[in-house]
């Protein structure tokens, strides 16, 4: 793979490329799901090819292709070219791209036991004993189990002289049991929602996961959906489990502090943002309890590498610092606009796509403060967990969160179950209500495997660190 | 140079002979597509892709196994092959599994155009050029798509089935904004099948014009509101009915609101929508991933809800006729409807808005989300035109709204159906075909700003 990659780079400079770079990619994934008895999936895949990037007259270029023959690999590479050529009719000011080092490494992720190595046996024993134990709960109608594994192996070359080879192992599972009556379905899921937690690593971080000895309680969860209260509609004081503020985090912060939508590059699709460059250093984003890091450095994340897909190294950079803006998320091209040096943001999903601006692993950094401590300094509030529903506006300010579930707090103490709860807010009034962060012992990364972004539509892996936190004044409730 | 339909299909027929197995199944996708992104009113992504993957379906006895790959020497093709038959070895029997389907008639009209095959990148620079001048012109400034899809997809199994098809699509958006405090936006696409439809300087003069009238948006208290949805706006409320409620998945688990209420009359009784992948605005393929005619398939028939869509394996389970709609194997959503079309009124959209004597227009949602499937409770964001309707006229610009609002109840109230309809969607796999409606009641509850 190392050949293939300089030769694609030697032939795009050689069509008159100022700078190019090329991937590698080679994946294999495996999925196994279980419905409500039934096995569903027992699905392999893989995937091989190479994307070349070049810019030619000040102009981006990208062409990918599976046929990975001599032949074929120069002729993408020239395609890449007259790519970039079109893109300079429309120039103004030519690409400039913030300087790198040249690296020749090597990096893996990782893995303890290969889950590509544990027999499909085993992984259906695990997950049928899961489903059965979800579905001995009575009002539970519905069960899903299922189990993801991916190993990724990439080289990536660029004009300057880097040349850098990267394996990972990613691994992921999760359950949810849904109690469904006449005019209502209810999940209840285990560790998260959305396909349960995915991190970099092995069959080690399923076992751990221990899915039926956890699956009576998430079942009994679930049924007891079916007689709970609705959610109080009004402004109360919520208290957000780590797995609902890992996706709050997400939208509301992650997003906003890509560069390159700052810059406009996602305006027709996914939006711009709120923030705006001139923002560093002076904008309120949250109260003093709010920092966050963008960090590709933790093991076992799913937003952790060596390098990013142009060979920037790994770093850890603060978004957040008590609540004042302090950096976005950049690419070498981005940073270059600002008059900064790329913290390494830059991924692709596989080999057909560019890279572009990602999360990392971005995290709310711990505070001080127990859960039970939390909840018993709360005289009236809501307690919510687990993520069912997202959505915000194209700058990146109006969200809107439902959960699986949420408990009434009265008195300092957990109350009435409530169901589907859901709140609303503004990206900086809400994290500026932000009063309390639970402490490192409950701080946990969460896998987010399903961020899209991108025409065409890309999907990364990213994670994010959070604790329990609690937000005063908070609309919810909405519609209910 | 991508692989064409008889090439595709002459690998799936390979791979089903090589496959070991009691029945297979090969589904061969074959694609050639770019993709010419600008913002900032100059191009910023211009990409390319050749592709071509296979995903073979091994059945021995009822057990099921599927592997894909896109290494497509002949040890590769193997490889996959023998992948799929030892998964299935491994998967437990499924007692419900009818047999692979056999062959039946399909139609397979030409859905290709060789304008865009030769719309390449310096065609699809020309024409974002076009779009932008517009924007540029009025100092406003342009982001948007310019893409094209040339792909041929086929299938075969080992009880006969073999069919293939090439298809080609455009597709252009365009997003105008302003700059500055109180700055607006408007938004135009385009979808079809030939990039001689295309036309980049009326895309890129709606969205500019619309960014001119959105200046200076105003307030609006959360409330419920008569509501004028344009065609993107509807597309987005019959996506998440097609996915939540029209698929014979959702129906058989008793998730769905078609599970309680087929036959019932739960829309107005202008409301007619059925899955057409046959229809002449249609794109995209006329056979589904097992190889099966698409049927057309009533969903609501004068406000009564039918359906739902099925695939070999549903009909099987709920004893109806299989309607066409599997999606790639082992497809864990079930049967989708992927050509939902909503039937034409016969009410100029004109005149719909001179109707209405107070309530909101919307040209479009943003990140759409669904809080209760079975009511089809959504909640999203307005984007890019939103503007009062006042004594039959559009008034004035409004911030983004947040809506929380049953599709259900918001279709029982439709006051009319425009004569006009619009192709909108990613195109993959299908596009939905539809009108503006103006709906009695919409809760809008919040606004940012």
């Amino acid at each position: 793979m190392r050949d293939i990659v300089s030769n694609a780079v030697d032939a795009a400079v050689a069509a008159g490329a100022e700078y190019a770079d090329a991937r590698v990619v080679s994946s294999r994934r495996e999925e196994l799901s279980v419905r409500t008895g039934r096995v569903e999936a027992v699905e392999s895949g893989e995937s091989l090819g190479i994307g070349v990037r070049a810019i030619v007259d000040g102009a981006w270029g990208f062409a990918a292709s599976s046929d990975l023959d001599a032949a074929s690999v120069a002729e993408t590479a020239r395609r890449a070219v007259r790519i970039a050529r079109a893109s300079a009719t429309t120039r103004r000011d030519p690409v400039r791209l913030a300087p790198v080092d040249a690296y020749r490494d090597a990096w893996t992720g990782p893995c303890e036991i290969d889950p590509f190595a544990v027999s499909v046996e085993d992984k259906l024993g695990l997950m049928l004993a899961a489903d059965e134990a979800l579905r001995a709960q009575r009002g539970v109608a519905v069960s899903k189990v299922a189990l993801d594994f991916l190993v990724v192996e990439k080289v990536f070359a660029s004009s300057i002289g880097s040349l850098i080879e990267q394996r990972y192992t990613e691994s992921g599972a999760g359950m949810t049991a849904y109690a469904v009556s006449d005019d209502e379905v209810l999940p209840r899921s285990y560790p998260n929602s959305h396909g349960g937690q995915a991190v970099q690593g092995g069959w080690e971080a399923v076992l751990a996961l221990d899915l039926a000895g956890e699956a009576p309680r998430v079942a009994e969860q679930a049924a007891a959906l079916l007689t709970a209260a609705p959610c109080p509609s009004g402004p109360t004081t919520l208290i957000i489990d780590g797995s609902q503020l890992a996706l709050q985090v997400h939208e509301s912060i992650g997003h906003p502090t890509e560069l390159d939508r700052i810059l406009g590059d996602e305006a027709a699709f996914a939006g711009t943002s709120f923030v705006s460059t001139d923002d560093l250093g002076t904008l309120r984003y949250g109260s003093e309890h709010v920092t966050v890091t963008a960090d590709a450095t933790i093991p076992g994340s799913l937003g952790s590498f060596g390098y990013d897909d142009e060979g920037v190294p790994a770093q850890r950079d603060h978004l957040i610092t008590r609540g004042v803006l302090t950096s976005l998320q950049s690419s070498r091209e981005s940073a270059a606009a600002i008059g900064r040096t790329s913290n390494g943001c830059m991924r692709a999903d596989g080999w057909n796509r560019i890279p572009l601006v990602r999360m990392t692993t971005v995290s709310l950094e711990p505070g001080d403060w127990s859960l039970a401590d939390l909840i018993a300094d709360t005289e009236d509030g809501l307690y919510v967990e687990t993520n069912n529903s997202w959505s915000i506006d194209d700058r990146r300010l109006n969200f809107q969160f439902a959960c699986e579930i949420g408990w009434e707090i009265k008195g300092g103490k957990l109350g009435r179950m409530v169901k589907s709860p859901n709140y609303t807010g503004i990206t900086p009034r809400f994290w500026g209500s932000c009063d309390a962060v639970c402490s490192a012992e409950h701080w946990r990364v969460w896998g987010v495997p399903n961020c899209g972004k991108g025409e065409p539509m890309q999907v990364a892996h990213v994670a994010h660190g959070t604790a329990p936190a609690r937000f005063r004044d908070v609309e919810a409730g909405v519609g209910r | 140079m991508r692989l064409s339909a008889e090439e595709c299909r002459a690998l799936a027929r390979s791979a089903v002979s090589m496959t070991q197995a009691d029945q297979a199944e090969a589904v061969v996708a074959a694609t050639d597509s770019a993709l010419t992104r600008f913002a900032d009113n100059r191009i910023h992504q211009n990409v390319a892709e050749t592709d071509t993957q296979l995903s073979v379906r091994a059945v021995v006895g009822t057990r099921i196994g599927v592997a894909s790959t896109n290494r497509l020497d002949d040890a590769g093709v193997a490889a996959c092959c023998e992948r799929a038959v030892a998964s299935a070895r491994l998967a437990p029997e499924d007692p419900g599994f009818p047999g692979l389907p056999s062959p039946e008639a399909v139609a397979t009209p030409d859905r290709t155009s060789a304008a865009t095959r030769a719309f390449d990148a310096e065609a699809r620079a020309e024409a974002v050029r076009g779009i932008i001048a517009p924007s540029a012109r009025r100092e406003l400034v342009a982001a948007g798509t310019v893409g094209v899809s040339d792909y041929a997809v086929a299938i075969a199994n080992s009880a006969g089935v073999d069919v293939g098809m090439d298809v080609t699509d455009v597709r252009a958006t365009v997003l105008s904004m302003g700059v500055g405090p109180g700055a607006g936006s408007g938004w135009s696409s385009f979808l079809g099948i030939s990039a001689e439809q295309l036309e980049p300087r009326t895309l890129g003069e709606h969205a500019a014009e619309t960014a001119l009238r959105t200046r200076d948006a105003e307030d609006l208290d959360p409330g419920v509101y008569t509501v004028l949805l344009a065609p993107e706006a509807v597309a987005d409320l019959m996506d998440f009915l097609g996915y939540l409620g029209f698929g014979a998945k959702s129906f058989a688990e008793g998730t769905a609101f078609t599970s309680h209420h087929e036959g019932e009359p739960l829309f107005s009784g202008s409301l007619s929508i059925a899955d057409d992948a046959l229809a002449a605005e249609a794109l995209g393929l006329t056979f589904d991933f097992e190889g099966q005619p698409k049927r057309v398939t009533p969903l609501v028939d004068a406000g009564v809800v039918r359906g739902p869509v099925t695939d070999s394996y549903y009909a099987a389970k709920l004893g109806r006729e299989n309607t066409g709609h599997a999606l790639p194997a082992p497809n864990p959503y079930g049967p989708m409807p992927l050509n939902v079309a909503v039937a034409p009124g016969d009410t100029p959209t004109a005149s719909m808005i001179a109707s209405v004597e107070r309530g909101v227009y919307v040209s479009r949602f943003h990140y759409v989300n669904v809080e209760d499937p079975m009511r089809v409770v959504l909640t999203g964001m307005t984007r890019d035109g939103t503007f009062t309707i006042e004594n039959g006229k559009l008034a004035r610009p409004l911030k983004n709204l947040r809506f929380t609002q049953s599709a259900l109840d918001a279709l029982a109230g439709v006051l009319a159906v425009s004569k006009e309809r619009s192709l909108v969607g990613p195109a993959e796999g299908g596009a939905t075909l539809v009108p503006a409606l103006l709906l009695e009641r919409w809760a809008f509850t919040g606004q940012t700003g």
